[in-house]
């Protein structure tokens, strides 16, 4: 799959663009602050609905055109796109209107702590026509490699939540639409929480909540155990074979929240297998898995009535990476770090073409620059065969001329790019 | 849209019509000049008809539908099936019902959904008064109309848990609605088909 042409409307630094795009490598390279960046964020946009550098989307409207004073501001994001399944066009319209309070109601990401006398709401189109966000996602799929990857792996467990989320939204519409259910009934079930902490609400709602908590969850569970145990596979042979010649074994262990307990690990409260090695031999008993699930939540229910918050479930789950039986955020050096999630992603990029049949687009920000000879040559070689892949660089310098020779080169300067393809550089 | 350059009366309607669901500033300043252009007896049509809204209708005393009487005429209905129970979340909910003719018992209105996130519980609704009538009347068969929503299938299963106790068979609507959406936007067809093929709950 590629993109044969982008435009942008008020998004970031792009007043407006109209890009063709080729297939093959692309080079986006300029100096600093000149928008490369802003390009690819663009891309990764349209593919997950998420940007991979803020969580309020009211920031990726252009500046100029959201003055203060503009009433309406509306910034466009529009992919063309050829496909196994035939042409496509995704879009993503970003919505500033002024002075219509609540009327896209629990939608409104960014408004809540902004200046509330403007509402920001989010229109996705595939084929022109307006669709639920969760539908434009799948429709276009990206892997993104970003220097601070590595943080993944190292950082707190929600990034790592996301992770999966992104990954997986982008190939199983079902899980999107399951764990978007699953969202809002957290989120009713911590509000009659908080509720009955502070002594007003119903009980017998409850297991209301509760009772579909559990059903949708345990999907949840399900899914992200079989996903993580086809990306572990993966990722080890990758890493095994081509980034440590045999050398190191990494391992990656799912960490469902199947039951309570402090400190963010799960153990086993009774004689039950601990639930890290149970989901693997459990992952297609989804009927299992809501049981124990619900047991769990059962057993929780006094911590979380105190708490006003639900402890147990997918919203609280965590993997990690082991090299040699070692955790390789708290052990691992940088240099193996480094290799581990380069394995990670690398793997992302096989496991999609298998599901899906057809190459994930390609993203890269910066990271050529921070690998060693051994990493990056790996890292190149899956550049050089996909469909389609965009790199950025402020110096196209480190890349060998037989590179350059069969990618485009584009200049971004100031929210404009143009082509060079003479890479007189 | 309202600024000191219009007399007040003027800027107030504006005011007043930019408040309902779905009218802008634009949109009220609009209605606002067509009625200030049209004759006298248009806008006073007009106002008599908001303040007959709310002097001339009330709740149902059984089912809670809006109603002119007291009780309205589908409760007065003889001819419809006394043993056979609708539960709809609004008003509206029951004219779309009404409208696809594939029903021809009663109906009760709750007036909303469980969701804890905007502050509504079962105390909120007329769920008590639907367990009263349940426990006082002959239904054979209770059909849980919610909306396909989070919040209408909640209250659905609330509901399924406290009617359990009586005598009487559960059901809720078949499939085929969009999930997700509004019984009052659903064409007809599709709505009587949904209440031909409803399940036990
Ligand atoms: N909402 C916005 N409206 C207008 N300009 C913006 C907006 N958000 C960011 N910018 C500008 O975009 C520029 C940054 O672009 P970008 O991050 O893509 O740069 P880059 O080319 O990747 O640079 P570097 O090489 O430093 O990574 C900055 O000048 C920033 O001020
Ligand atoms: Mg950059
Ligand atoms: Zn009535």
């Amino acid at each position: 799959m590629y993109i044969t042409h982008l435009s942008l409307t008020n998004f970031r630094n792009y007043g407006r663009l109209e890009l063709p795009l080729p297939q093959g490598v692309t080079l986006l390279h300029g100096n600093n602050a000149q928008g490369k960046t802003n390009l690819l964020e663009a891309i990764y946009y349209l593919a997950t609905s998420r940007s991979p550098h803020t969580n309020s989307d009211i920031q990726l409207l252009n500046w100029d055109a959201a003055q203060a004073d503009e009433p309406l501001v509306v910034g466009r994001l529009v992919a063309q796109l050829a496909a196994q399944t035939g042409e496509h066009q995704v879009e993503m319209r970003l919505i500033r209107e002024k002075g219509r309070n609540g009327r896209s109601g629990r939608n409104n990401r960014s408004g809540r702590n902004g200046r509330s006398e403007y509402s920001f709401r989010r229109q996705a189109l595939v084929d022109q026509r307006k669709v639920r966000l969760m539908d434009l996602l799948g429709n276009m799929r990206v892997v993104l490699f970003l220097p601070e990857d590595v943080q993944l792996i190292t950082g707190p467990p929600n990034g790592r939540r996301r992770y999966m989320d992104v990954t997986l939204c982008q190939i199983d519409p079902i899980y999107c639409r399951t764990l978007s259910n699953y969202n809002k009934v957290l989120e009713q079930r911590n509000a009659l929480l908080r509720q009955l902490a502070e002594g007003i609400g119903s009980m017998d709602v409850l297991p209301v909540f509760t009772e579909k908590l559990a059903a949708l969850g345990s999907r949840i569970f399900a899914r992200r155990a079989t996903f993580l145990q086809n990306l572990a596979r993966e990722a080890q042979r990758i890493h095994y074979e081509a980034l440590t010649q045999g050398q190191e074994t990494i391992r990656l262990a799912y960490l469902p929240r199947l039951e309570g307990n402090g400190n963010g690990r799960s153990t086993t409260t009774s004689n039950m297998e601990p639930s890290e090695n149970w989901i693997q031999t459990h992952q297609a008993d989804e009927k299992g898995i809501a049981k124990r699930f619900a047991q769990s939540l059962a057993e929780t229910q006094p911590t979380d009535l105190r708490r006003g918050a639900t402890s147990v479930g997918p919203h609280r789950d965590d993997w990690l990476m082991t090299i040699n039986g070692r955790d390789l955020g708290s052990y691992g050096s940088r240099g193996q770090q480094r290799s581990a999630i380069l394995a990670l992603k690398l793997a992302e990029i096989n496991w999609m073409e298998t599901i899906t049949g057809e190459k994930p687009i390609l993203l890269l920000d910066e990271v050529v620059a921070e690998l060693d000879e051994n990493r990056r040559a790996l890292l190149l070689a899956y550049v050089q065969k996909s469909t389609q892949a965009f790199l950025t660089a402020t110096d196209p310098g480190m890349f060998t001329a037989e590179f350059l020779e069969k990618a485009t080169s584009m200049l971004v300067e100031n929210g404009r790019v143009y082509p060079d393809h003479q890479h007189k550089l | 849209m309202t600024t000191n350059a219009l007399p007040q009366p003027v800027n107030r309607l504006i005011t007043e019509f930019a408040r309902l669901p779905g009218i802008g500033p634009k949109s009220a300043a609009r209605l606002t000049f067509y009625l200030l252009r049209g004759g006298d007896e248009q806008a006073l049509d007009l106002a008599q008809a908001l303040q007959d809204l709310k002097e001339r209708t009330q709740f149902c005393s059984v089912c809670f539908n809006i109603t002119e009487e007291d009780p309205c005429q589908i409760c007065a209905d003889d001819g419809r099936n006394p043993n056979l129970l609708c539960v709809v979340e609004e008003p509206l909910d029951l004219l779309a019902i009404e409208r696809s003719r594939a029903f021809n018992g009663r109906y009760h209105v709750l007036h909303g959904a469980i969701s804890p996130v905007e502050g509504i519980g079962p105390e909120d609704l007329k769920i008590t008064e639907l367990i009263e009538r349940v426990k006082n009347g002959h239904f054979t068969e209770i059909i849980l109309a919610t909306n396909p929503t989070l919040e209408g299938e909640s209250t659905a299963l609330y509901l399924t848990r406290r009617l359990k106790e009586f005598d009487v068979k559960l059901t809720g609507l078949a499939r085929g609605l969009s999930v997700g959406g509004d019984l009052e936007y659903t064409d007809e067809i599709t709505l009587g088909r949904a209440l031909e093929g409803r399940r036990e709950m």
